[in-house]
């Protein structure tokens, strides 16, 4: 019975994301027939005069996850090692909790405090850069940082404890060290699980909204100058998800090739977020088995 | 992975059957500018008359036309009129616009430019700024401070009167790349927390301590600053009506909620907000 019921709703859950792929790519088709490929590379969106270029929203999501990611990763990782091989059971099995319990946050209180703190600190920080104001892609993605690194830490110290004791303690006889037995041994065997949180993390942080939509300062049809510098990273601008939380959901209603624009734009997130999810998934997957 | 989906399944269920809202509230949703009396009177009749009453402010004035349009909510609050391209839009739906006073769009900046000497703009040195032609205050008489334009976002009553007044019809604005703000709320408090920042706003939010609005300038290089009495006068250029929004005639809570709004009660309550009850501005064109 148990196993029916299992299967049934397995089976409904991914007729449901099928369905809702199917849904937004039937309804953004005008759009992509209207912008072809322009879509997804052209940097200009002004609805009123029907161009959709969507590249600066793709830009935006990348940067601000990839802040995200780059500072997530090594604070995650590092604090995983501290659970996973230094604390003794109890006590990890404490923080652990705690550190999930964060995870648990509801993301409009992490936007709160991005506005009520990141951002002011973010402005005066950078005042001899010439910042215009606080909302940045950099405010957003340090904001992401903090959101996601409860999911880093804790899928990352899952998969160091998946690494079997045996192997370590044949390191500690072989001579080596703590630190190095944690270098040659369980960060090399659990790499796959550690990418595998990464990705978790990164899927999380590319489909927040509220919390971006908060401090990102919604700049339309913005591209840096020079790409190889930190400085685009201290100027506002837009994400597929700050977009879409915006007014301009409301207006294209009723505009057949603007609404259809706005689904395509879900349509692109709902593909980048579910293909990083999946590796994460993926890799997790292959590190357990 | 399997014994998640049923627990998931279930609520997924129980979701959907969950009924939304009781049926016989009032549902009211639009500009965050007309929400503010509106808000207050239904906050009264919830305590007088026991009303059920929702007010929201999603989207702000094309939010209020759309959901009214849809039938989501019985009264929309815009501080534009309806225009021909929403009636198209909505075929079904006779919208209904009841005047409940007037309200100016300034062009308000941070304390660090007005203390720099900048009070009035000219219309072109607006645009200019608008469309990042100037990006300095010393270029428009100020101290030198990079200028931050915070857009309204597009939807709002707000920036669609900035646009008449500058470009004659939204439709000629040019496409800028700026950031965006939503509410008067949000766009008050980030003009206040950044220097050199302009953004358009509802002048009744302009306090004058954080935020400060500033004149227009004519050709003559006249200044017009937006008060009571210019508004009214409509010799301060920017300033719009503030709209109720019924399918048809209003009826039942919704009637009541109207009538509440014109009466003495309801146009003081306008007037507290900052905007202009109806027998001022009236008394005023009588002049």
């Amino acid at each position: 019975m148990t196993k029916f019921w299992s299967i049934a709703f397995s089976v409904l859950a991914v007729g449901f994301f099928a369905v809702l792929i199917a849904l937004f790519a039937v309804q953004s088709l005008p759009a992509w027939q209207h912008e072809g490929a322009g879509y997804v590379t052209k940097s200009r969106w002004f609805y009123r005069a029907h161009e959709f270029g969507a590249l600066p929203m793709i830009y935006g999501t990348v940067a601000v996850a990839g802040v995200a990611l780059l500072l997530a990763a090594p604070l995650g990782i590092a604090s995983a090692i501290f659970t996973a091989e230094y604390l003794p059971r109890r006590m990890r099995l404490a923080v652990k909790v705690l550190i999930e319990m964060l995870a648990g946050i509801p993301s409009v209180v992490y936007g709160l405090l991005g506005i009520l703190l990141l951002r002011d600190w973010v402005y005066e920080l950078f005042t001899r850069f010439d910042i215009s104001s606080g909302d940045t892609l950099l405010t957003a993605g340090v904001l992401l940082a903090v959101m996601i690194l409860p999911t880093v830490v804790t899928f990352s110290d899952d998969a160091l404890r998946s690494v079997p004791s045996a192997q370590r303690r044949a390191a500690r006889s072989l001579g080596l060290t703590r630190a190095e037995t944690i270098f040659a041994v369980s960060l090399r065997q659990g790499a796959r699980g550690l990418i595998s949180a990464l990705l978790l993390g990164l899927g999380r942080a590319l489909g927040e909204t509220i919390a971006v939509f908060l401090v990102v300062g919604r700049q339309d049809n913005h591209l840096p100058e020079r790409w190889l510098s930190l400085r685009p990273l201290i100027e506002s601008g837009q994400t597929l998800t700050s977009k879409l939380g915006g007014s301009e959901t409301n207006i294209a209603y009723g505009d057949p090739l603007h609404w259809a624009a706005m689904i395509g734009l879900g349509l692109l997130l709902l593909v980048i977020v579910a293909g990083t999810t999946i590796a994460g998934v993926w890799e997790k997957t292959a590190a357990d088995a | 992975m399997h014994h998640l989906n049923l627990p998931l399944g279930l609520s997924l269920i129980a979701f959907a059957f969950t009924p939304i809202a009781s049926a016989d509230s009032l549902k009211i949703n639009g500009s965050t500018t007309v929400n503010l009396p509106v808000a207050e009177a239904a906050e009264n009749l919830r305590a007088e008359k026991k009303m059920e009453i929702q007010v929201d402010t999603q989207g702000g004035s094309s939010g209020g036309i759309s959901m009214l349009g849809d039938g989501l909510v019985q009264i929309g609050m815009s501080s534009k009129p309806v225009s021909d391209e929403d009636r198209t839009k909505f075929p079904k739906v006779k919208f209904n616009e009841i005047h409940i006073g007037e309200d100016a769009v300034a062009l308000v900046v941070s304390k660090d430019v007005w203390d720099g000497g900048t009070h009035a703009l000219t219309k072109q040195q607006a645009k200019d700024i608008y469309e990042g032609k100037i990006t300095n205050w010393k270029d428009v008489g100020g101290k030198p401070q990079k200028i931050v334009f915070f857009n309204k976002e597009p939807g709002r009553g707000t920036w669609e009167v900035f646009a008449h007044w500058a470009y004659g019809t939204p439709k000629n604005a040019p496409p800028v790349s700026l950031p965006e703000v939503g509410g008067n709320e949000e766009t008050r408090n980030k003009v206040g927390a950044t220097r050199g920042a302009i953004s358009q706003l509802s002048s009744a939010w302009a306090d004058g301590k954080k935020v400060f609005a500033l004149g227009v300038k004519g050709d003559d290089g006249k200044v017009v600053m937006p008060t009571n009495d210019n508004i009214a006068s409509h010799s301060y250029p920017m300033s719009r009506p503030l709209f109720l929004l019924t399918n048809g005639e209003p009826s039942g809570a919704a009637k009541m909620l109207v009538d509440y709004m014109l009466s003495t009660t309801g146009q003081a309550l306008v007037r507290k907000h900052g905007y202009l009850s109806l027998d001022q501005l009236s008394s005023t064109a009588a002049k």
